[in-house]
């Protein structure tokens, strides 16, 4: 606090100063009703959508075309989920989710970490300018290597494989990925590395013995951030990938969209339920270090 | 720094970023760069052509003109829901005090899910006959007049296929705004107050200024993503109808994967680059001099 500000209590003519002091109080309590309205109306709109998602894929078809589609359900079957299974590829979309999302979550904290730890802690000459580089990644939109990759890909035999989505999703997200771990080995005291350098210890014993062990947090926010952007990769897949083997989530649900003909809803909500509901069991457990992450990432810009 | 680092470790450290960055995002930079100089259509031999590429964008493609006045509505729609909205938003939240956390998580439930998973939702919400979310909350209301197939009226389609996008990333730049705002220092905001400054005089006094720099870096990340905004669109109308909700990004995905005409494609590809960089380069200049 600071001491040469007055309070309100010591103020000359205190009994104006309370009738203000109430009505501002009146005040403020109608400005709070207010942003509650406001508030609460938003995440109706934020969290609705979810809702609506589950009710109807535990809801007949029936039920679905002949009452209100956007009110309570007035049964309940699972047979959605049976058919949506059934119907298309998700056991194996989810797979494909998953090996992907992990590869190249593995490939950014590996990278990002290594690159970070080169430019921040060993420090060489030149080092601000790869880091610059690095950085205007960031603003690059991933447009621009579709054309390219596409035609290389189809040169070395690499279109339709995993990989083929792992490079672009790895190398479009390690200039954020080595920007956070930058910043959070700027923290690490220089004297730890110094002491430990005076015991004998060289730049891989360093990484391995300190700064390894330090970045936990890190690596948990930083995989976290990735993870959904990379389940969630509509674009890359869509371009590299052609055979239903390979497909993603994002591509397995599109055989779903805008089919010409009778859409089964309820099935078609049943399978976006399943596809939804892993990353979203994850992101509600661990949802501290993804947005953590995220107010890093943008305040420390 | 480190005493005893050898140029072979600095090396062998930055090599796996190098590699990885400069396999996927610096290579396909240049070869965009390259093949925009050439007409290819992927099977016959590429033909050098020089800048023809560059003067039928800026010159005669009409298509590529309606697109891009289109990436700018989409901008537009999608800045004012996130940025102002989110700055509403996460103003609002600092006048609670019970929640802010779960709220905050909610919020962000949006931006887990994936696209085709937002489009699906988006083409019921929408839909006409049967009559969607949209249009039977209008007719609960009364409104049931404005009740239009959103998704193929020429007027609204480019609305319709923008908030999506704005919506699955309100919740993000509520958190960061919040965040900003959170690291106002109190006695400010006190001192402001005592001063006899209402809400709104606090506000642009002295909350604003302070959370500037997180504003322009939130700016930035909501306009270079508007700019290469592309699933939602892609997924609900595919630009149409006709070239109503055309962005520059489908329109170079068609160009390349459909027409297979790789040389044009990379060269749009290029534009958009060159649009994210001035762009970006637009706020910073504009902020900084802001703050002189």
């Amino acid at each position: 606090m600071n001491f040469t500000i007055p309070t309100p209590a010591i103020l000359p003519g205190s009994s104006g100063a309370s009738r203000t002091a109430d009505t501002r109080r009146r005040k403020l309590k109608a400005s709070k009703i207010i942003s509650w309205v406001i508030i609460s109306l938003v995440l109706v709109l934020q969290v609705y959508p979810f809702l609506w998602l589950l009710l109807t894929s535990v809801r007949t078809a029936d039920d679905f075309a002949a009452n209100s589609a956007f009110g309570l359900p007035h049964s309940f079957t699972l047979s959605n989920f049976t058919r949506a299974i059934s119907e298309g590829q998700l056991g194996t979309n989810i797979l494909n989710s998953f090996i992907v999302t992990a590869a190249s979550c593995l490939l950014i904290v590996v990278c990002g970490m290594t690159g970070a730890y080169a430019i921040q802690v060993l420090d060489f000459k030149g080092s601000k300018l790869v880091r610059g580089l690095f950085l205007m990644g960031i603003v690059v939109p991933v447009q621009v290597a579709l054309v390219p990759l596409f035609i290389d890909y189809s040169k070395i035999h690499l279109l339709d494989t995993y990989q083929s989505m792992v490079i672009p999703l790895a190398g479009f997200a390690l200039p954020m990925a080595l920007y956070l771990f930058i910043s959070f080995f700027s923290y690490i005291p220089r004297s730890i590395y110094e002491a430990a350098s005076m015991d004998g210890a060289n730049p891989y014993r360093v990484f391995f013995s300190i700064t390894l062990p330090m970045s936990m947090n890190t690596i948990i926010t930083v995989v976290m951030v990735n993870a959904i952007f990379i389940w969630n990769d509509f674009i890359f897949a869509n371009t590299f990938v052609l055979t239903d083997g390979l497909k993603t989530i994002p591509l397995g649900l599109q055989n779903y969209i805008g089919a010409m003909g009778k859409t089964d809803w309820t099935a078609t909500f049943a399978a976006v339920s399943i596809t939804v509901t892993p990353l979203l069991l994850v992101f509600l457990v661990l949802n501290k270090a993804m947005i953590y992450g995220l107010e890093s990432g943008a305040t420390k810009g | 720094m480190l005493p005893q680092r050898s140029r072979l470790s600095v090396v062998l450290f930055l090599l796996p970023a190098l590699l990885l960055f400069g396999g996927g995002v610096l290579l396909p930079i240049i070869q965009s760069l390259v093949l925009s100089f050439f007409s290819w259509d992927g099977i016959s031999d590429m033909t050098f052509v020089g800048l023809q590429n560059y003067q039928r964008l800026l010159g005669g493609d009409a298509i590529f003109w309606t697109a891009f006045r289109n990436q700018w509505g989409y901008l537009v729609t999608c800045i004012l829901l996130q940025m102002g909205g989110g700055l509403l938003l996460a103003c609002l939240l600092m006048t609670i005090t019970r929640g802010r956390e779960i709220i905050k998580v909610l919020y962000l439930m949006p931006a887990v899910i994936s696209t085709t998973a937002i489009a699906l939702l988006f083409q019921r919400i929408y839909s006409f006959d049967p009559a969607g979310l949209l249009n039977s909350v209008l007719k609960s209301i009364g409104l049931g007049g404005l009740a239009r197939p959103w998704l193929s009226d020429l007027h609204t389609v480019l609305t319709a296929v923008s908030i999506p996008e704005g919506w699955r990333f309100l919740g993000l730049y509520t958190i960061l705004l919040y965040a900003a705002l959170l690291s106002v220092p109190q006695e400010l905001e006190e001192a402001a107050r005592l001063d006899g400054a209402n809400a709104w005089k606090v506000f642009t006094t002295v909350r604003f200024p302070h959370i500037k720099p997180v504003w322009a870096t939130t700016l930035i990340m909501a306009t270079t993503y508007a700019l290469r905004g592309f699933d939602v669109p892609y997924l609900l109308t595919n630009g149409g109808p006709g070239q109503a909700s055309e962005l520059v990004t489908t329109y170079m995905y068609k160009t390349a994967f459909t027409s297979t005409d790789y040389g044009y494609a990379s060269s749009i590809a290029v534009f958009i680059v060159l649009e994210c960089l001035v762009a970006v380069g637009a706020i910073i200049a504009l902020t900084r001099r802001e703050a002189d």
